[in-house]
């Protein structure tokens, strides 16, 4: 079980990342969901996702993000492949090599390499936010600014179960192993999910039980365990996270030069090797994960 | 006689935190045997056992099951001679019925339908299930869902069964109709380890104890002997049943008692010879 587990929660540690108030690294990663969305140039999205790296390697989370990054970047590999053969933009579309059926276009080339950067980018800054982030203190900032408890309540508890639920199915994985299943395929999931989903609503029950029965939901106002407070730096990174992001989405909104889309020519050789490299790069990591399924 | 498991220089390190759970534990468990295993929360006691499974594999060392060594057996090739009965039925139990809860196991071992047509019914009326088998497991009440737990690895009729915690969260009557159940498995010819924090359980019914202490096992003996060390009961905090406390006074203090007492019976057994002495 151990080694299917995303681990997609706090790192602990003590960079300047993490002594940070979260309030401006969830604006940084809005800002920077906005501008990859805002733009198709692969040289921004390629900086952003750069920085991205380099924000997770100078918080000391690079083992836990290369283990997520090692599951999602093969997956994110497909967009290359499918979008260099169906570009995801308007026709006409510039053909540079074919394959009996199959035609690589210039369009789907650059479709694929920015789509890839765009999500590589928004998930890089996301999880230096996730990992560097005690999650209480995320929805205590996010308090601050007038979200309603209830609702910052039911943020918390979700992203609690999701650990709990992950061990928990571990544990019933290894029961139903026991009882001589095969731990992979269709047959596995019945036996495997029901426990987990009775688990699951037992334990929503029982925490409302505990939850009312401990005044939640009564009037007036909350104090908080957990105290977080912006510092000096905080309220600089807060602002240059509205303007940093802010200014460069306008830029790349305004600025018609930034599409490449049609004007970056790629090479048949470099064309062929990127989608064979993608295609492959897919694959292996598919036959990995279904040998991984298939030993457990 | 070959040991029907055997554990060697076992070692088993969590790669998580990097947390040794098992420190060189070596030790042999006979055919027929009824084992309590003992020990603080964290001294290695399910680590242990998880091994005799397969669901975890040595660091160092090795543990060999009927003569075969467990490090290249998956879990389910391994689940045809160890049954791992979890503390927690809610963990096991899926199924639409309790009938079809008790086919799981056998139709995954590949048998044939008579066959496990015949062990569902046998595990019925070994666990005394009969008012049971329709219904939904998780409509019937938890000392009994435990007992539908405990049945569904019973069809599977390995040679060694592993009970987590069988008494916890069970009435008396349940917990006094597991004590029986555990004592037919036996006679059955049954290997039987019970991983217990019930006193009782292991004073009336298992034969021989392991007691582990921080990973380590420090001692392997019969539930008298072990009562009786002040040492490794001291050290593990673990409190013998009371009427085993009131004979160990006795045989300390007043000096009026020879032996450990195990039971309320065995005490009154005592009582009687020697008042039968003194007339």
């Amino acid at each position: 079980m151990q080694g299917i587990v995303i681990p997609i929660t706090m790192v602990p540690g003590n960079s300047t990342i993490h002594r940070m108030n979260p309030l401006p690294k969830l604006l940084w990663t809005l800002g920077i969901l906005a501008l990859s969305f805002s733009t198709r140039n692969i040289a921004v999205l390629g900086v952003a996702c750069l920085i991205g790296l380099l924000l997770v390697f100078y918080s000391g989370i690079t083992k836990a993000y290369v283990r997520v990054a090692m599951i999602l970047f093969p997956i994110s590999l497909t967009l290359i492949t499918l979008q260099s053969i169906a570009p995801a933009f308007p026709r006409p579309w510039t053909a540079i090599v074919g394959f009996g059926p199959f035609t690589i276009y210039q369009e789907g080339i650059y479709s694929g390499i920015s789509l890839l950067l765009r999500i590589m980018a928004m998930t890089t800054w996301a999880m230096v936010t996730i990992m560097t982030s005690h999650p209480s203190d995320i929805f205590t900032s996010l308090k601050k600014i007038g979200m309603p408890y209830v609702l910052n309540f039911i943020f918390v508890m979700t992203l609690q179960l999701i650990p709990i639920l992950q061990s928990e199915f571990g544990i019933v994985l290894n029961a139903q192993k026991s009882r001589a299943m095969k731990g992979s395929g269709f047959g596995a999931i019945l036996p495997s999910m029901v426990p987990v989903f009775v688990g699951a609503i037992e334990r929503v029950q029982q925490l409302s039980i505990s939850l009312e029965s401990r005044a939640f939901g009564s009037s007036g106002k909350k104090t908080s365990f957990r105290q977080v407070r912006m510092a000096f730096s905080d309220y600089v990174a807060l602002f240059l996270g509205f303007l940093v992001p802010g200014a460069a989405t306008y830029w790349v909104i305004v600025d018609k030069s930034l599409d490449w889309s049609h004007s970056m020519v790629f090479s048949p050789a470099f064309s062929i090797t990127l989608v064979l490299g993608a295609t492959i790069g897919f694959l292996v990591f598919v036959f990995f994960a279904i040998r991984a399924a298939l030993s457990a | 006689m070959e040991p029907l498991i055997k554990v060697e220089n076992l070692w088993h390190i969590y790669p998580v935190g990097n947390v040794t759970a098992l420190r060189d534990v070596s030790l042999n468990i006979n055919r027929g045997e009824l084992i309590g295993v003992i020990g603080q929360n964290g001294s290695g006691k399910t680590t242990l056992v998880k091994h005799f499974v397969g669901l975890l594999k040595p660091t160092r060392g090795k543990v060999y099951i009927d003569g075969e060594d467990t490090a290249p057996l998956k879990v389910q090739q391994l689940a045809a001679k160890v049954g791992y009965v979890y503390q927690n039925p809610n963990h096991q139990l899926f199924a639409r019925t309790v009938k079809a809860e008790l086919e799981f196991g056998p139709t995954n071992l590949g048998l044939p339908e008579d066959e496990v047509a015949e062990r569902v019914e046998q595990a019925i009326e070994f666990f005394g299930l009969e008012d049971l088998r329709d219904l939904h497991p998780y409509r019937i009440g938890f000392p009994l869902r435990k007992l539908v737990g405990m049945a569904s690895i019973y069809t599977m009729k390995p040679d060694i069964f592993i009970l987590d915690e069988p008494t916890t969260g069970q009435d008396n009557i349940t917990t006094r109709k597991v004590y029986h159940l555990i004592e037919k498995l036996r006679d059955e010819g049954a290997t039987v380890l019970c991983v217990a924090h019930d006193m009782i359980l292991l004073a009336e019914v298992v034969e021989r104890m392991l007691v582990l202490r921080d990973s380590e096992l420090i001692m392997d003996g019969t539930p008298r002997q072990v009562f009786s060390n002040h040492e490794v009961m001291a050290s593990t905090h673990i409190t013998p049943p009371q009427i085993t406390i009131l004979s160990l006074r006795l045989r300390k203090d007043q000096q009026t008692l020879d032996d450990v007492v195990l039971s309320v019976d065995e005490m009154i057994e005592l009582t009687k010879q020697s008042n039968t002495g003194k007339k």
